[in-house]
């Protein structure tokens, strides 16, 4: 087995023989790990310098996902798009710096499998952790992995694609924090939590237009998935680092269109590298309407709140905007009294904000704590690569 | 076709022009209807009768899709009306979330690429063409 002699601890250099046992899964294609030999070049292609940082992202379908990875791969620059030349089905999204991996592709039952089992995707049962475990954790470690596709379209799995190592890959889906040894190799995790009216709204949204749907049939899905959802994906909120939680407005009553929100960000206290954001005074309880005399809003007005809270038995900072955003006058004191956002300049977020300004909730607290979310993980990367490099400087000296 | 009048778009009947050698006599290239000011279509269709426009809809699924979605709600009401609490309605319904999500991606890349201008434009951002200004 040919190893890095170079580099020495924190860098694992080790190449990967192929697993022994052949993945028999019910498309049967064998996970084949791409072996690179050091052939005279001992340090360049095979030791990746830098493992992969690993993001989870956690939510039920249909609930905003990919409007989250555009913002964040945005933040890193540039856009994320499907592989190039490979199978257009293809639900990975690859940029220069960031690989999204749904989640999906490692179904276990396809649509047909599922339908005879009587199982719901949401269901544990339906997926095969073993080989998301195995292949997050060689493609942290710097080693190509052949991933399984699933088709969406025709509920089949295609053949697999290949995956390189990104500088930062996300793995976004119903069950990124479900097993164990996955969520150990994440290094943030988010969960986007809807509440149920809100959810109903955004589907009825996205599915009136759709022939053969009514409100029955989009209440009567939300309803049969409920059981599972709750019993599967809902728990992983503990484990979180970050909460987006997305909930109906308190500022008009009986509001059921679901355009104003009310979004809480929840981070967790503790975490490596993570420094939540907060509002004038760290650790305090703050309630905060910026309307008023040097600022104008329009009908609701925004709404904000600040403090520690217990979540799941964990210590969290909370931070709440209730509201829309109606100019960007609004958005900009709003940030400029925000802190610790990890921004490079002033007005960052607002600048990322008005890029992405036809994205849907653009105007609110999910796009805000979307994009600020985004920012985090850029910190945390650059935190990462410059704990590498001081290591590296280190391990030169030595 | 049912599919392609739910689709919005007529394709039965031809986009009508205005008489083309009378538009190219006066120097002007040959406008279809639908570009037409409202003045200007009642002037072309006057002794005409009946119009065509061509209106496409904002956001159309492609429909195989969408015909899938109709199947797969059937079915889940069906299934379900056995029993509400099986694993298999449970299943069905499922079935339905995962088509209607989808459909609601190809929807949006419909809409991504419908124009070429932006596709243009996403390529080469520098182009006199694609450059905005904002103050």
């Amino acid at each position: 087995m040919a190893s890095c002699t170079i580099h020495t601890a924190p860098y694992s250099c080790s190449i990967s023989r192929p697993a022994a046992k052949a993945f028999s899964l019910g498309f049967h294609q064998r996970h084949q790990q791409l072996i690179f030999f050091s052939s005279g070049r001992r340090s360049a292609v095979v030791c990746s310098a830098e493992k992969t940082v690993v993001i989870g992202l956690a939510a039920d379908s249909g609930c905003g996902k990919s409007t989250f990875m555009r913002r964040l791969t945005s933040v890193f620059g540039g856009a994320a798009e499907p592989p190039r030349g490979g199978n257009p089905d293809s639900n990975t999204l690859i940029s220069d710096t960031t690989t999204v991996i749904c989640l999906d592709d490692y179904h276990s039952l396809d649509r047909t499998g599922r339908k005879e089992k009587g199982v719901t995707a949401l269901d544990p049962r339906a997926n095969d952790f073993d080989l998301m475990y195995e292949q997050v954790k060689a493609i942290k470690d710097g080693v190509a992995v052949e991933k399984p596709i699933y088709n969406h379209v025709t509920g089949l799995l295609d053949p697999p694609e290949l995956i390189k190592p990104p500088k930062i890959l996300v793995i976004e889906g119903l069950h990124p924090m479900y097993d164990s040894r996955v969520r150990d190799l994440l290094d943030f995790s988010i969960y986007l939590d809807i509440s149920n009216e809100v959810k109903f709204a955004w589907k009825i949204q996205r599915d009136m237009a759709e022939r053969g749907h009514s409100l029955e049939s989009i209440k009567a899905s939300i309803e049969a998935r409920k059981p599972d959802f709750d019993a599967y994906i809902d728990p992983q909120k503990q484990y979180a680092d970050a909460v987006i939680e997305v909930l109906p407005t308190q500022l008009i009553p009986d509001d059921d269109e679901g355009k104003v929100l009310r979004v809480r960000l929840i981070m967790k206290e503790g975490v490596k590298r993570f420094a939540p954001i907060y509002l004038f005074d760290e650790g305090s309880t703050i309630s905060w309407i910026p309307c008023g005399r040097k600022l104008t809003c329009s009908y609701p007005g925004i709404k904000f709140f600040y403090g520690p809270e217990t979540y799941f038995s964990n210590e969290v900072s909370v931070v709440e905007m209730d509201g829309k955003f109606d100019r960007l006058d609004e958005l900009i004191y709003v940030e400029s009294h925000l802190s610790n956002l990890s921004t490079k300049f002033y007005g960052e977020v607002t600048q990322q904000m008005l890029k992405h300004s036809d994205f849907p909730g653009s105007n609110n607290g999910t796009g805000l704590f979307q994009t600020i979310v985004g920012l985090k993980i850029r910190d945390l990367y650059e935190q990462i690569v410059a704990e590498r490099a001081a290591a590296s400087a280190a391990a030169a000296k030595v | 076709m049912a599919t392609a009048a739910a689709a919005g778009i007529s394709l039965s009947s031809p986009i009508r022009t205005v008489p083309v050698a009378k538009a190219e006599l006066l120097g002007r290239k040959p406008v279809r209807i639908g570009q037409m000011l409202p003045l200007q279509r009642m002037a072309a269709t006057a002794g005409r009768g009946r119009v065509v426009v061509v209106k496409g809809t904002q956001s159309s699924t492609p429909p195989d899709i969408s015909e899938k979605v109709e199947e797969s709600i059937k079915k889940a009401e069906e299934a379900c009306a056995g029993d509400a609490v099986s694993g298999e309605c449970a299943a069905a319904w499922d079935e339905v979330e995962e088509l209607s999500a989808a459909a609601s991606h190809a929807r949006e890349a419909l809409k991504a690429n419908s124009d070429p201008l932006e596709n243009y434009c996403k390529d080469n951002p520098e182009a006199d063409e694609c450059r905005t200004y904002d103050n």
